[in-house]
């Protein structure tokens, strides 16, 4: 990651622009305890009150730190019930990143975030659809496959 | 060349995180 990702100009601008970034060692304690740390790199995407929302191990690409920070950031907010907000973001991802691995998650995600902030269940069913059509082999597909039901 | 800024310490980052309203990127890395 030091070697490769870190210093992308783009990563450094996201980074720089949306986020406090912190590094600990790997022998860092409590913090290894604390967040359950098995190998590095772990990176973790936390709120303003250091509560944990997202987490990926090992390395990835500029474009793949990029995505999967879009989608830490999104959860951060769906999981506060910030449904704008994390709609934002996923939008952002899936317009800039569709061939990202967060891409599937982030269809799921934004899927339920139209559906809890409308309670309205056409952005399930277009979830799944989209999932099915684009990522056919996706785990969040399987995930996204009862909203194949709905009307 | 820009780089990132990164803290090293972790109460200080969360500290920063509430006054600037952003999230926290929490990275765990072994430098050898």
């Amino acid at each position: 990651m030091g070697a490769v990702t870190y210093p992308d100009a783009k990563v450094v601008e996201f980074v720089t622009s949306r986020m406090i970034p912190v590094q600990l060692l790997s022998d860092a304690k409590p913090y290894v305890t604390d967040f359950n740390i098995k190998w590095t790199p772990t990176i973790i995407t936390l709120d303003d009150t250091g509560k944990e929302h997202h987490r990926v191990v090992g390395f990835l690409s500029p474009e793949e730190f990029i995505a999967s920070l879009l989608l830490g950031i999104a959860k951060a907010n769906f999981d506060l019930d910030r449904f704008e907000e994390a709609l934002s973001d996923l939008d952002k991802l899936l317009f800039n990143y569709p061939k990202s691995k967060a891409a599937p998650e982030a269809i799921f995600i934004r899927g339920v975030c139209g559906y809890k902030s409308s309670h309205d269940p056409k952005p399930l069913k277009a979830a799944w659809e989209k999932l099915q059509a684009e990522y056919p082999t996706s785990e969040w597909t399987e995930r996204a496959k009862p909203y194949s039901l709905l009307p | 060349m820009a780089q990132i800024k990164w803290l090293s310490d972790f109460e200080g980052a969360v500290s920063a995180a509430k006054a600037e309203k952003k999230p926290v990127l929490l990275d765990f890395f072994n430098p050898g």
